[in-house]
């Protein structure tokens, strides 16, 4: 049995359905991301885990105990998680150290204890000589770890993030999501983590689970996301990716032919095809495509096209490559790079190739 | 909790308004139409609706005449002296309306008036030559008070012109009458409309002077005739209620008509953001401006409240400062059983309204802002609907409600406090929407994930981060409850006569210089709650809450 178990979670508000259906295991220990686009419902399905709401459908079990179902819902207060906000939500009329004591407080734990808790959590986000601040007064950055600080006290077995890196500016994002990262390790804690960034998601997470348009659409590894997307909004999110519109030619049980604009590409059809499909759109990531003066020896997909834009970005080329009917987006090395008119051969290894059902 | 506020908004609010409706009906008598067809059958009762029409349309009119000018002046032109006269308008505007018309009683009194004496020294007539116990004195009167809503709408629009669309027809060559005419006054003439009706809409509902200048020079309105008509033995109910449904069809006309103007016709978006206010230079035609604009200021405010003050300090109302002498406010203050017995009730009142309007608006405003209770816009409208029915009417439905089993308070004071609480409980409501609105909902949220129950985050997060706006919501109540006087001249009983009453009855015992002692006494504290306010909403306003 698993840690968290949601069932056949739903939600609607008046007509509107903000999430369906959502059934989601998640483990002890480990990190998981809701990834998704503004909307799809992923911190719907926090705030419900929270016990912010009653669902519709569906139950909510934490090791074991049933926490939320239509009829019954044990209030926010009981449920020993805690939760960072998007916009931190720090009590602008206390003190950091009002803020971070505050659920010890409401525990009625002895005044010593509090303090000394305080102190502990104080340091290991790095907040000491700030305690008497008012906490309105703090930067972002510091109102963030007063956030996190005022839930890690309370040692919480569940923590939620909810896109707590979106109001900083992109260096301190950076390095505090290596910190949430750290911190993450170091406690052991479970992390629900609700973000819209595909590359806080890679970074961070053990698992993904991608939200469109209130449901799950697949749930795994940061790897296997990026690589084997199981649709093409999802291979759209996670990355850069040429879309390839095509008719199938032939189908078996792990290649597909298809034929775009007159060339036959081959690639692994995805889950979604179905095995009767007439038309197929070929994925393929700009940086699984090699682009070379000429042809190698090798069994892959091969074209010969134009360059007809070359781009210097610095630590890569990026191209686009003319293959006669179909137009490639390619990112290349910097160095032996190719100009713009120059003609050039382009591999793409077949397991890189993905055949997918069209967008609707 | 929520559902004792919602109870009581129900009890307060709805229960007067259906009894208003029952009572229109003839009930508990009798039941159909027969009591509001024989009620304008009467002669008695149509002049004062034709009065009432006639005081709406000329206070408006009245409004456009004084508040426009001043409002342009004072916004957008380099007139000396803008933010005295601005200050003087609202001084009016907070000056109780049954204040300046005793005012006028002592400046404009046919007989023994200050002004008409002093005219009489160079025109040769026995009485007179001005006459306010007249329905032209009661319009200017009540004009006096009420241009304050053309001045303020006028005025807001105004400075949310921004200098650009000026700038622009200038170089298009438009000299400054044509920017007046052609750019300004068009850009705002919603604003204007708006305003106009408002005012009229007022005047209407204001009992003070209709009754003060109106009973002598027995010119009726619907208000003073509901009066007459529940004064008399035995009170004709029916005749009350149908009367006062009729000051409610008026009233809902002028606002509906107010809204749409403001709404459809409205070119100008009011965010106040960046706009940038360009001030026309006068030239010569700066102090003929001001002198109409300190003309109308000494009207409204300067004069009236300057006559009362000379009143409260002379020992004859005929010979101001004949002989000074702080007599007056020793009676007032601790003497006069009638006046200290006012100041007493009104004080107590005033707060313990201010109080319950209070929790109720942020109880409303909670469910509004907070929860997604079926309802609540409902509940919403409820507590905004008071604030477009006169006093006079929303009293004729306490006192039906409240006279009879099972809630029969009449008698006591907790009438006057039920009135006062339905008729302000729409500011208090909006005061408190602002002050919650302010505060993210994920602060009570992170209580709640941090081990607090509801009640704790409410007490612990909510409300104190809302105080000072909360603040706001009560002082927005006391201010008109300390001196109401048309819902509680109807519901008032010996005993719990509170200022605005003894104001009212006094002069009749004969006793005006004590009455002089008391309208300043009630204009000093209104005007002392009022800068409070300001200052506190100013604060407020500056607070940053995330």
């Amino acid at each position: 049995m698993a840690f968290i178990e949601l069932r056949g979670l739903t939600k609607r508000f008046g007509s509107h359905t903000a999430i369906q259906d959502i059934t989601l295991d998640i483990a002890e220990r480990e990190f998981v991301t809701f990834l998704g686009p503004s909307g799809c419902g992923k911190t719907t399905t926090l705030r419900l885990i929270a016990g912010f709401m009653a669902p519709d459908q569906g139950t909510i079990h934490v090791a074991g105990r049933a926490l939320s179902a239509p009829s019954d819902v044990v209030p926010p207060e009981q449920r020993r998680m805690g939760m960072v906000f998007q916009n931190y939500a720090i009590w602008p009329h206390m003190t950091v150290f009002g803020n971070i004591a505050f659920g010890l407080r409401l525990a009625r734990l002895p005044k010593r204890e509090i303090a000394s808790r305080v102190a502990r959590i104080v340091a290991a986000v790095g907040l000491e000589g700030l305690e008497d601040r008012h906490a309105a007064q703090l930067s972002g950055g510091q109102q963030q770890r007063i956030a996190l600080a005022r839930s890690l006290v309370l040692e919480p077995s569940i923590l939620m993030l909810d896109e707590p890196l979106s109001n900083l500016d992109a260096k301190l994002r950076e390095r505090l999501r290596d910190e949430i990262k750290a911190l993450q390790r170091r406690t052991g804690i479970t992390f629900i983590y609700v973000t819209h960034d595909q590359a806080e998601a890679m970074a961070l997470s053990d698992r993904i689970a991608v939200f469109d348009r209130g449901r799950i659409e697949q749930v795994g590894m940061p790897r296997d996301i990026y690589d084997q997307p199981v649709n093409l909004f999802i291979a759209d999110f996670m990355g850069q990716v040429n879309r390839l519109p095509g008719r199938v030619v032939e189908q078996s049980a792990g290649l597909a032919r298809v034929d775009v604009a007159g060339h036959v590409f081959r690639a692994v059809p995805s889950p979604g095809l179905a095995s009767g499909a007439v038309t197929a759109t070929v994925a393929i990531r700009p940086e699984a495509i090699r682009i070379g003066p000429a042809a190698p020896h090798d069994e892959a997909n091969q074209f010969e096209g134009t360059v007809t834009q070359a781009t210097f970005l610095g630590n890569a080329m990026d191209y686009s490559v003319d293959i006669g009917g179909a137009i490639l987006r390619v990112q290349g090395g910097p160095q032996d790079a190719h100009a713009a008119g120059d003609r050039a051969w382009l591999t793409i290894p077949v397991r890189r190739c993905a055949a997918m059902p069209d967008a609707n | 909790m929520l559902g004792t506020a919602v109870g009581l908004l129900l009890l307060l609010v709805a229960y007067p308004l259906l009894w208003l409706l029952l009572g229109a009906l003839g009930l508990p008598d009798s039941f159909g139409f027969d009591t509001f067809t024989r009620a304008y059958a009467r002669p008695q009762n149509l002049w004062p609706l034709a009065n009432t029409v006639i005081l709406a349309v000329g206070s408006g009119l009245l409004s456009v005449i004084f508040g426009v000018p001043l409002a342009w002046a004072t916004a957008r032109s380099d007139m000396p002296l803008r933010r005295v006269v601005r200050a003087c308008v609202a001084l009016a505007y907070i000056t109780p309306p049954y204040l300046t018309a005793l005012a006028y009683i002592i400046l404009l009194g046919p007989d023994a008036g200050y002004l008409n004496r002093l005219l009489r020294t160079v025109i040769d007539v026995r009485s007179g030559p001005f006459d306010i116990f007249s329905m032209g004195g009661i319009v200017f009167v009540i004009g006096l008070h009420v241009f304050a809503y053309a001045f303020f709408l006028t005025d807001a629009a105004l400075r949310s012109v921004d200098a650009s669309l000026e700038e622009a027809a200038q170089l298009a060559g438009a000299t400054r009458w044509d920017l007046i005419r052609r750019i300004n006054l068009p850009l705002v003439a919603p604003a204007i409309t708006g305003g106009a009706l408002l005012a009229a809409v007022d005047s209407m509902a204001l009992f003070g002077p209709q009754a003060i200048l109106g009973i002598p020079g027995q010119v009726a309105f619907l208000p003073t005739r509901i009066y007459g008509v529940l004064g008399g033995y035995p009170p004709r109910w029916g005749e009350a209620s149908a009367l006062s449904l009729m000051l409610v069809v008026l009233t809902c006309a002028g606002l509906l008509l107010q809204r749409g103007y403001l709404e459809r016709r409205s070119y100008i978006t009011i965010g106040g953001r960046g706009v940038r206010v360009q001030l026309l230079a006068l030239g010569g035609w700066k102090y003929p401006l001001l002198a109409f604009c300190l003309a109308v200021v000494l009207l409204a405010a300067i004069a009236p409240v300057g006559v009362l003050v000379m009143a409260a300090f002379s020992q004859s109302w005929i010979e101001p400062f004949a002989v000074l002498t702080l007599a007056n406010f020793q009676s007032a203050l601790f003497d006069d059983q009638v006046a200290v017995r006012g100041i007493v009730n009104s004080v107590r009142l005033a707060t313990a309204a201010a109080l319950a309007a209070m929790m109720l608006g942020t109880a409303v405003a909670y469910i509004d802002l907070r929860t997604r209770i079926r309802g609540r816009r409902l509940l919403d409208y409820l507590t905004i609907l008071p604030l477009g029915l006169p006093g006079t009417v929303m009293a004729v439905g306490v006192l039906q409600a409240f006279i009879r089993p099972p809630f029969a308070i009449y008698g006591t004071i907790w009438i006057l406090l039920a009135a006062y609480v339905a008729r302000f409980v729409p500011l208090a409501t909006r005061g408190a929407n602002g002050a919650l609105r302010q505060i993210d909902p994920s602060l009570e949220e992170a209580a709640r994930i941090t081990g607090a129950s509801w009640l704790g985050a409410v007490w612990l997060i909510l409300l104190p981060l809302a105080r000072p706006g909360l603040l706001v919501a009560f002082l927005l109540v006391f201010i008109p409850a300390f001196s109401e006087l048309s819902a509680t001249i109807l519901l008032y009983t010996g005993g719990t006569e509170p200022i605005a009453v003894a104001i009212f009855r006094l002069p009749d015992l004969g006793r005006r210089a004590v009455v002089a002692a008391l309208a300043v006494f009630t204009i000093a504290v209104v005007m002392g709650v009022s800068l409070l306010l300001t200052w506190v909403s100013g604060r407020t306003g500056a607070r940053q809450v995330p």
